[in-house]
């Protein structure tokens, strides 16, 4: 942890930064983005122990060096195939040949400027971009099946690599997108993923973060609701040696409905930080968010849910619950809501809980022959299974369940890291 | 198969067991009796394992087993049920999926051959209909939102399942409406044998108009008062526990046990 007194790890940070947008090969799609990114990347400081939204997260393990290499490892051959289109997006690039995608979804490889977006992160990823997917869906398509995009980052050595997804929804257009992330290795992947929904869109969006242990993942998850529009988004996401998951929606249009569900497993040594923040700028919006977190041996999780009313947004109904377990004492849990209302005529409820397994849920089950590990691991898949059971679409659950039931098992060599 | 001698225990540090003696032999079908707060659930509680619920003295011996040696689960890999007063409710885990862990679980201890899950899913219906709980509660959690009487049917009907050598049950007669009541206690009639034990705890006599016992026995104060045979339960419904708690009968539980 003195790494910051050798050098100065946020200007460290800012100076490769720089040097690696000023130095990538130039992509002629991607020009006027990276040029605005890059001017506003040198207005900004990374963040220190001193910055109040990285007050859980030390960014010490970059010191490994992960931004002084682009990760160039290849991506594992068995993918997990959730649906019959996809695109397979290796280290930040596009692998054409395995691109399937339905009528009526248009692929581009350029990428916009995101207002809303102002961490040094996000910025770092629009300077130094190499490639960009863009998915516009026509006005009033109902895509047939889902569209499954597979980030893989892969590298050996310490490494990182800018993912960028956007997704605009035409008006009365209907989508299910399940974006998964698979790093293997090392690798920090740096990802923005900004979704745009006109009116009567409808999104179905999943968010599965089943990254190994060593990989590092930095990631802001943008939703800009400009239409009358219904959002519902389920993230699953497990620890690894560094996540940092920042999500913003933007309810901008009266009628809007944003639905987030989250799942997220801290076990072993590993990290996740989850900073929500939900915009209300316009009145009559809905949002509800239900997150459910577990930690266990020296697992370490955090969330954050801001939700801000803006002066002018009468009307509003906004729900945030996030309850948590905590599978032993090494483990630990920080949730904090935090409102921030400028309108009297609203709905506003919260709720967060940090608990313990129920010592009479696990007596029942042991009375009845099963042992305590098997009673332990049982009943913490049933704190999120809810969430689990209520996926929408069946080949998710059907991938999530065993995966999850996996990371609740612990890993193995979970109880020799936790010694 | 079950030998309890002198045996005291403790509720978070609380004496509430106070030398306590009963032998349970197969094939016998006992009733404990006493009033509220006398110990009954408590030493339920004891023999199942219950966390914070401590012998501090004398024994109690399953099969010649110590059972204060033992993990919960592996008193009921011996054959140790016990149906709970109150059935603890499990959101998230389904019953079925609860009752295929516990049953391979007890099954694989006790050398019993596996059942696959067609297997399991029939038994587990016929179970059901045993003791007319609808299906439809195997994909429920577990006793998640059950009535009153729906958990004390789930608890026989996973006692059923998992055919235990000795089953206790607490009070699993209280809130039960007669139908309910005559229905439980078919189940649990059709559970007696010459190898099984049965212990019943309960508050009223009613239950043994249905189930009858070979002997009762009367708890009060952390200890055995009375034994006697079925006729016991009818005294006591006639004239309550007063004529037997007001004097002193301290250590009368000894001599009576018929066992
Ligand atoms: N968890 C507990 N902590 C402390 N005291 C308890 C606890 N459970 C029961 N007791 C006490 O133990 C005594 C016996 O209770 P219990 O065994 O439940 O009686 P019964 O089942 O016969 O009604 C009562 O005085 C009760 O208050
Ligand atoms: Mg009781």
């Amino acid at each position: 942890m003195s790494g910051d007194t050798a050098l100065n790890l946020p200007e460290d940070l800012k100076t490769r930064a720089l040097n690696n947008a000023r130095q990538a090969t130039p992509v002629e799609a991607l020009a006027p983005l990276r040029q605005d990114a890059l001017a506003a990347l040198e207005g900004t400081a990374f963040p220190g122990r001193k910055t109040e939204a990285w007050k859980y997260t030390s960014l010490y393990a970059l010191t490994d060096g992960h931004l002084a290499a682009r990760a160039e490892g290849a991506a594992p051959a068995d993918l997990p195939t959730l649906s019959d289109y996809r695109l397979v997006i290796v280290n930040g690039r596009l692998d054409e040949e395995r691109t399937a995608l339905p009528e009526g979804v248009t692929l581009g490889r350029a990428a916009r400027r995101l207002e809303g977006l102002t961490t040094p992160f996000a910025f770092y990823n629009g300077a130094a971009l190499d490639d960009a997917v863009t998915l516009d869906v026509a006005a009033n398509t109902d895509v047939a099946a889902p569209i499954q995009v597979l980030h893989v980052a892969a590298g050996d050595a310490p490494s990182h690599c800018n993912v960028r997804l956007e997704v605009n929804l035409g008006t009365g257009s209907r989508l299910t997108l399940i974006e998964q992330y698979l790093a293997r290795g090392p690798v920090l992947t740096n990802a923005v993923t900004a979704i745009q929904a006109a009116d009567n869109a409808h999104l179905t969006h999943y968010r599965l973060q089943a990254d190994a242990g060593d990989s590092l993942h930095i990631g802001t998850l943008l939703f800009q609701q400009t239409g009358v529009s219904r959002i519902d988004s389920y993230q699953l996401m497990a620890g690894n040696r560094l996540r940092r998951n920042d999500v913003r929606a933007f309810l901008d249009k009266s009628g809007a409905e944003l639905n987030m569900h989250g799942v997220f497993v801290a076990r072993d040594r590993s990290h996740i930080d989850n900073q929500l923040c939900v915009e209300h700028r316009v009145p009559d919006c809905t949002s509800n968010q239900v997150y459910r977190g577990l930690a266990g041996e020296k697992g370490r999780a955090v969330l954050n849910g801001r939700i801000h009313i803006h002066p002018g947004a009468k009307g509003t109904l906004a729900e945030l619950s996030n309850k948590n377990l905590l599978l032993n004492a090494g483990a630990e849990i920080d949730t904090k809501p935090e409102l921030e209302i400028y309108n009297d005529d609203v709905k506003c409820a919260h709720g967060a809980t940090v608990g313990q397994l129920d010592a009479l849920q696990q007596f029942y089950l042991q009375s009845r022959g099963i042992d305590a590990a098997e009673a332990k691991r049982m009943l913490s898949l049933g704190f999120v299974n809810e969430l689990i059971m209520g996926l929408p679409d069946q080949a998710v659950a059907d991938w999530a369940q065993p995966w999850l039931a996996a990371e609740l098992g612990g890993r193995p060599g979970a109880d020799e890291e936790a010694a | 198969m079950l030998e309890i001698r002198d045996l005291h225990a403790s509720v978070a540090g609380q004496p509430i067991l106070k030398g306590l003696n009963l032998t349970v032999k197969p094939g016998e079908v006992h009733a404990i009796m006493g009033p509220n707060g006398s110990g009954k659930s408590t030493l339920a509680n004891v023999l199942a394992g219950r966390d914070n619920y401590e012998i501090t003295g004398g024994e109690a011996l399953f099969d010649g087993k110590s059972l204060g040696d033992l993990e919960p689960e592996e008193r009921a890999q011996l054959g140790l049920f016990l149906a709970f007063q109150y059935p603890v409710e499990i959101p998230g885990v389904s019953n079925m999926e609860f009752l295929k862990a516990a049953l391979e679980s007890v099954r694989a201890a006790q050398g019993k051959e596996e059942w696959d899950s067609v297997t399991l899913l029939r038994k587990a219906r016929e179970a059901c209909k045993q003791v007319d709980l609808d299906a439809q509660f195997l994909k429920r959690g577990v006793n998640e939102g059950f009535s009153g009487g729906e958990k004390k049917r789930n608890e026989i009907m996973q006692m059923l399942l998992m055919e235990p050598k000795l089953a206790l049950l607490d009070e699993t007669d209280s809130g039960l409406d007669i139908d309910a009541l005559q229905t439980v206690a078919k189940g649990v009639n059709s559970l007696r044998g010459p190898e099984r034990g049965i212990v019943l705890v309960t508050h009223y006599q009613r239950l043994l108009d249905y189930i009858v016992p070979d002997f009762v026995h009367v708890l009060s104060g952390g200890k055995i008062i009375k034994s006697g045979g079925k006729e016991l339960a009818l005294e006591l419904e006639q004239h309550g526990y007063g004529w037997l708690t007001s004097g002193d009968n301290g250590d009368n539980g000894k001599k009576d046990q018929t066992a």
